[in-house]
């Protein structure tokens, strides 16, 4: 079996030959998994068949629109990909750091956590949607002031749930503000300027 | 250029990040932001097994799935990637593969799922090979051969192995010793686990290449790519505007731009490749593991006499850097050998992560120093000011040292003399303890470059190759051109990060930004400042070297009420460029920066479960260019530290080769619940080399982060934790229940 | 994820006949109540449903009443409308504490109290793609030869998970019942056996069978002069399960415990009763010296895998800990 010292001048402009090379051999076939008798996970047959699509309504930020979907496709997935609507960031699509937390109905979520199909009928709101026209909201003002983002990528989701504490506690503790925030990570460690940047927009809207 | 810092106009304050709008309103655009017309979407498939050959790839299968648009794998797609390892080959795919999740195969399809269903349609057969795990039985003459070369990490230059250092006479200082110690640390390989995943998005456009790249060296990127491809370096650009975190792991290329490069070119599309977190804490690296065996003499009165370190770390399946153990750094020693080796093992590979040589070796060595002043009856702070560092390598003064005036001040604000006890001391369920340790980070200027172009309304446009992961450098480069410049902040719009537009910048690693680049941002300015004075000098009635310029204001020093508007000199010449390249070195000195950090602990005994509840982070980083980004970085390192400490590590199942908690909740990165309130103090001096006298912020302060709190633990149970992380089953056996 | 079909059910009747349906159709059917888990298995390709049942649009599953004696808590109840709830919390002692300290807020909207009783194990052999695992339908159980620190020490075997709920050990110290409804019609059963051991069946973690899904769980009061206490021992405070939890409920006069209920989360495949325990503490004084004793009986009988002995330190003194907070 070739080794990596070989090769080098072989095919870096040739990389596309071979593109699509059939199958060697009829020996069984390993997908890797460890002691595997199960069927292989996914099946040709049952996919792309268009099952699983629906056309949807979803309104955010006080807009309707209307997005053809997957039934698999995440909340998070359409606001990004299907409205351009970037400010979700995804951390670990797994509802584990809240880099995609969103408000829906008034309490924040996790947006890879929700199908886009469980959304008709609910009205979201997400970073995007907190600035009315130039004016800043004053989360938003709070973050700039007291350095909230450091790399950003979990300033958004920080902030929504933020904004979903103070519509429902508008004059929080620094202990119910942390709890607010708990379930979203920051691995730059901003946790103290984030915390300071909720209670310090508390202070100035209430 | 030594100026008082209450002469600085803009240096020295707090100041918003100059981006910090575009963060809060959702409007910054990451790399996995991007969206370009006709893109399609790609999934990397990875290797099962910890070691095996690759016997054959079917992807027929694969491909006939509607969506998919191509497959490569180490048959069609041999590409080299040089700074993957340096020991011995490494390619975005190779054959054999060395751990588990060494790539195998991409796949670009129309959208993400059908992407990620093409890569369990993909019917690789693997012949295994025997795999090892750990370092020292890796070092075993009958180990299983990771490279042809053996297990031993043998390369050239920077990634020689052993690294051995030593200088005076160890067997001397050993004699000297009123009493020798031995005792061994161990630390785990845990995740940079930046918050955002990885992502490129790659594009050809007519032979020439583009690529978003969430990577924090845009110039070593691009010069990997172009060397790798066997491009001209005019042909292949390199943009990454914002980032979401790198910690270090994200310097230079990597496999998977690689790969989005050939699927793009295979599919004449754009090609966005994603990581799941799962790729992102298996398939880059993480900090390396380490075994430190540690033999230290002292005198009776704590001073060191000589230290003599073996330590083996295990650095995965390449060598991608180092593997090095610096923590002794921080500490006076006279008499010192130090033999690391770095070890491959059939395991994720260890890299640089923020300060990648230190807290490791910072918990090992300042654990056993405030292990032997408890043997000795010496109080820690006294053990520690002591022994700190007070010329490099015994011989080099350093470009500016405040230590002790870290360890006086830090010390004095957590209440030191009120609050330490003897260990152990106190019999509650709840213990409390107080702990320190010091640490900091090289500091050297080096190699940077930055443009200025002045328009003709006098505001300025600033360009440098930076990026920024977090640090807040665009803000700080901005600042620093204001200052330089005599413009107002507002005035200056930083353009970063494109290789097309920005000069070079060694790469936002190593705390390199302020010391490389800043120089060269301050003599562009001085240069664009040389052209304006040649052009106003007639206006003003005077010779060029009598004028200056403050708040976009040209005036001559003689007769400051007489005020040129700087865009009316400008317009004059149209737009003025300027531009310079810096690469000053010390002259008989060395630098660092230095940081001493206190903490005080309470450990509830039956549950051990620890509370911070005060935390002191004092740090000589000279002048501080912008307290407000500044502080949060101390904040933010002590953070890491916790996580260090208390909870992450990348477990691997010792059967099966295969990491068992690759994400956020089971490698547990601290919660906003683990964060205390940290308190910073600045001591600062401006420092002869720095630009305006700073010296280096990012990486200091996860350095003593991880030995405080372990010495703090220390304190408070009286049992002394060797190995990390330190969970709550460690402390209850401590406490033998 | 692969592709699946989501329907949204308008009545418990109708997620039942569609379960049943494609259970004929040997079609694979879940039911999802906030999704959260549900997505995560899906992802990491635990389960892959053909069908998944919305349930949350099934008008009225979600209601809180209290009625004579107890309170009935819709299956589709939050953990975050539990934890928010100030007469469940007044009077139901440590339920709302339990819900609150579930995962984390944004779960907590969305996660349902039938979800959290119902979830599959977070085991991280269980949760891998890598590891086809007893439970899963594989050969081996890898804890076993592999890394097991988080595992059981109590009722484990052949399967060593732990049930990961941290509302779980508070209902059935609670004294809480289940309703279910299924082709058969509704049934109610104590909480408490709802949970299936794996020396009984190892690829399950409670009795529902296929077609049958939660649809209540009813709560009693306690009792005049019950005391209770949650606590969850956790490695991060938050996002993080149970190391090792304890749930208890005593009634208790002038220091004389009545009745007492000791439930431990975090040692077992199900809510673990420290039966022993509270046998031993009834009629008895509950001060220190039967506190660490009734802690020492509850563990009786523990046998740790080789990553997990310290388990059985930890959860005797969460025992005594608990039992002293509730006097």
């Amino acid at each position: 079996m070739e080794d990596a010292k070989s090769g080098r001048s072989i095919s870096r402009r040739g990389f596309l030959k071979g593109l699509g090379g059939g199958a060697i051999g009829t020996a069984v076939i390993t997908t890797g998994l460890v002691n595997s008798d199960a069927a292989a996970a996914y099946s040709p047959e049952a996919v792309g068949t268009g099952r699983g699509k629906s056309t949807i309504s979803l309104k955010v930020n006080g807009k309707s629109y209307r997005v053809e979907v997957e039934h698999r496709n995440t909340l998070a997935e359409v606001l990004r990909d299907q409205l351009g609507l970037t400010g979700t960031k995804i951390g670990c699509d797994r509802g584990e750091c809240g880099a995609c937390t969103v408000m829906i109905d008034g309490r924040n979520f996790y947006s890879c956590s929700q199908l886009a199909v469980w959304m008709q009928g609910k009205e979201i709101l997400t970073i995007e949607g907190l600035a009315k026209g130039d004016k800043l909201d004053p989360l938003q003002e709070a973050f700039i002031e007291h350095d909230g983002p450091q790399c950003g990528f979990c300033t958004s989701g920080q902030i929504m749930s933020g904004k979903a504490l103070l519509l429902k506690n508008s004059q929080p503790t620094e202990a119910q503000a942390r709890r607010a925030l708990s379930g979203n990570l920051c691995r730059c460690g901003n946790y103290n300027r984030e915390v300071a940047a909720v209670l310090a927009a508390a202070t100035k809207a209430g | 250029m030594a100026q008082a810092q209450n002469e600085f106009s803009v240096v020295g304050k707090r100041i918003p990040r100059i981006d910090a709008y575009e963060r809060v309103t959702g409007q910054a655009q990451y790399t996995g932001d991007i969206q370009l017309p006709g893109m399609f979407y790609a999934r990397v498939l990875r290797s099962p097994h910890p070691h095996a050959t690759i016997v054959s790839i079917d992807t027929s299968k694969a491909e006939k799935l509607p969506g998919v648009k191509a497959v490569i794998h180490h048959g069609n797609a041999k590409i080299p990637w040089s700074s993957g390892g340096h020991t011995h080959p490494r390619f975005i795919f190779n054959n054999p593969v060395r751990f588990v999740g060494d790539p195998v195969a991409a796949v670009a399809a129309t959208d993400r799922h059908i992407a990620e269903e093409a890569l369990g349609l993909i019917d690789v057969r693997y012949e295994k090979i025997p795999h090892v795990l750990d370092p020292n039985e890796a070092l075993k003459p009958d180990a299983p051969k990771i490279s042809t070369d053996g297990n031993l990490s043998v390369g050239k230059g920077n990634f020689s192995a052993p690294i051995e250092e030593s200088w005076g006479d160890l067997e001397q200082g050993f004699k000297e010793a009123d009493r020798v110690f031995e005792d061994t640390y161990i630390t785990k390989h845990t995740n940079n686990a930046q918050l955002e995943r990885r992502v490129s998005v790659a594009k050809w456009d007519a032979g020439k290449l583009t690529v978003f790249a969430s990577t924090q060296g845009v110039s070593n990127a691009r010069t990997d790519i172009a060397k790798d491809f066997a491009l001209p370096l005019s042909k292949v650009r390199v943009v990454s505007k914002y980032m979401g975190g790198g910690f270090g792991n994200k310097n230079q290329a990597q496999d998977y731009d690689y790969m989005a490069v050939v699927l793009a070119k295979a599919t004449s599309q754009p090609v966005k490749l994603e990581f799941t977190r799962e790729d992102d804490y298996i398939g880059m690296h993480g900090r390396w593991a380490s075994e430190q065996k540690y033999k230290i003499g002292v005198k009776k009165d704590g001073t060191i006499t000589a230290v003599q370190l073996d330590a083996v770390t295990n650095i995965g399946a390449y060598r991608k850097q180092s593997g090095n153990l610096s923590g002794t750094d921080f500490y006076q020693i006279p008499n010192f050998r130090k033999v690391i080796k770095p070890v491959h093992t059939n395991t994720v590979v260890g890299a640089n992560y923020r300060a990648p040589a230190y807290p490791q070796s910072v918990f090992g060595f300042a654990s056993f120093l405030d292990q032997i002043a408890y043997e000795l009856g010496i109080n820690p702070v006294d053990m520690f000011m002591r022994n700190r560092i007070q010329k490099y390598k015994s011989k080099l003064p350093f470009s500016s040292n405040y230590l002790e005036e870290c360890i006086i001040e830090g010390s004095k604000r957590i209440g030191w003399n009120e609050k330490w006890h003897k260990p152990g001391a106190t019999g509650d369920v709840k213990k409390h303890g107080i702990g320190m340790a010091l640490g900091g980070y090289t500091f050297r200027p080096g190699l940077g470059e930055a443009t200025n172009r002045l328009n003709p309304d006098g505001t300025a446009h600033v360009l440098v190759g930076v990026t920024d992961i977090g640090t807040g450098a665009k803000s700080t480069m901005a600042i620093i051109a204001a200052e330089a410049l005599g413009i107002p902040l507002n005035q200056i719009q930083l353009t970063n990060g494109d290789t097309d537009v920005t000069p070079y910048s060694v790469g936002e690693s190593g705390s390199r930004t302020t010391p490389f680049t800043g120089p060269a941002v301050i003599a562009a300015a001085e240069d664009v400042r040389r052209q304006v004075f040649a052009l106003a000098a007639g206006q003003l009635k005077a010779k060029p070297e009598e004028l200056d310029l403050r708040d976009g204001q040209v005036f001559a020093k003689s007769n400051p009420a007489q005020k040129l508007a700087l865009g009316r000199v400008v317009s004059r010449a149209g737009e003025i460029i300027g531009r310079a390249t810096t690469n000053r070195s010390f002259k008989d000195v060395e630098g660092k920066s230095f940081a001493a950090h206190f903490a005080e602990v309470e450990v509830d005994s039956w549950t051990g479960h620890v509370k911070i509840t005060r935390y002191v982070a004092a740090h000589d980083s000279g002048t501080i260019i912008n307290r407000l980004p500044a502080e949060s970085q101390i904040k933010g390192g002590v953070v890491q530290g916790i996580g260090m400490a208390f909870t992450e590590e990348l477990i691997t199942d010792r059967v099966t080769a295969t990491p068992i908690n690759p994400n956020y909740r089971d490698a547990k990165v601290p919660t906003h619940l683990e964060a205390p309130e940290v308190e910073v103090i600045f001591i600062e001096h401006p420092d002869p080399y720095g630009p305006f006298g700073g010296k280096v912020v990012g990486e200091p302060p996860i350095t003593p982060s991880v030995a405080t709190i372990a010495n703090a633990i220390f304190n408070a149970t009286g049992k002394r934790i060797k190995e990390l992380p330190i969970t709550p089953d460690k402390i209850l056996l401590a406490r033998q229940v | 994820m692969k592709s699946f079909e989501n329907i949204d059910a308008r009545s418990v009747k109708e997620a039942v006949s569609l379960l049943q349906k494609f259970q004929q159709q040997k079609k694979v059917a879940a039911v999802v109540g906030g999704g959260s888990e549900y997505l995560q298995l899906m992802k990491d390709q635990v389960m892959t449903p053909d069908y998944v049942i919305n349930l949350k649009t099934i008008p009225g599953l979600n209601a809180i009443r209290e009625e004579r004696g107890g309170f009935r808590i819709g299956a589709l109840a939050t953990l975050a409308e539990i934890e928010e709830h100030s007469v469940l919390r007044e009077k139901l002692l440590i339920l709302s504490d339990a819900a609150g300290e579930a995962a984390s807020p944004q779960i907590r909207n969305a996660g349902t109290i039938a979800g959290n009783i119902c979830q599959r194990p977070f085991c991280w052999y269980f949760r891998s793609s890598h590891f086809n695992c007893l439970r899963k339908g594989g050969q081996v159980c890898y804890t076993v030869t592999g890394d097991g620190r988080f595992h059981a020490i109590l009722g484990g075997g052949a399967s060593y998970i732990v049930h990961p709920s941290d509302t779980a050990p508070a209902l059935v110290a609670l004294g809480a019942q289940i309703k279910i409804a299924g082709p058969a019609g509704e049934k109610t059963m104590p909480l408490e056996k709802f949970f299936v051991l794996p020396s009984v069946d190892f690829k399950r973690e409670n009795v529902l069978n296929p077609g049958e899904i939660v649809t209540e769980i009813y709560v009693p009061i306690p009792k005049p002069g019950s005391k209770g206490f949650y606590h969850k021992v956790r490695e991060r405070l938050a996002w993080d399960h149970a190391i090792v939890s304890v749930a208890t409920v005593v009634q208790s006069s002038g220091g004389v415990v009545r009745e007492a209920r000791v439930v431990l989360g975090g040692v077992a495949p199900i809510p673990w009763r420290a039966a022993g325990a509270e046998e031993f503490l009834r009629g008895k004084k509950l001060d220190e010296a039967n506190a660490q004793k009734a802690g020492e009986i509850a563990l009786e009988g523990a046998k740790p895998l080789k990553d997990n002995v310290y388990k059985i330190a930890m959860a005797k003194l969460l025992v005594q800990r608990g039992l002293l907070a509730s006097v």
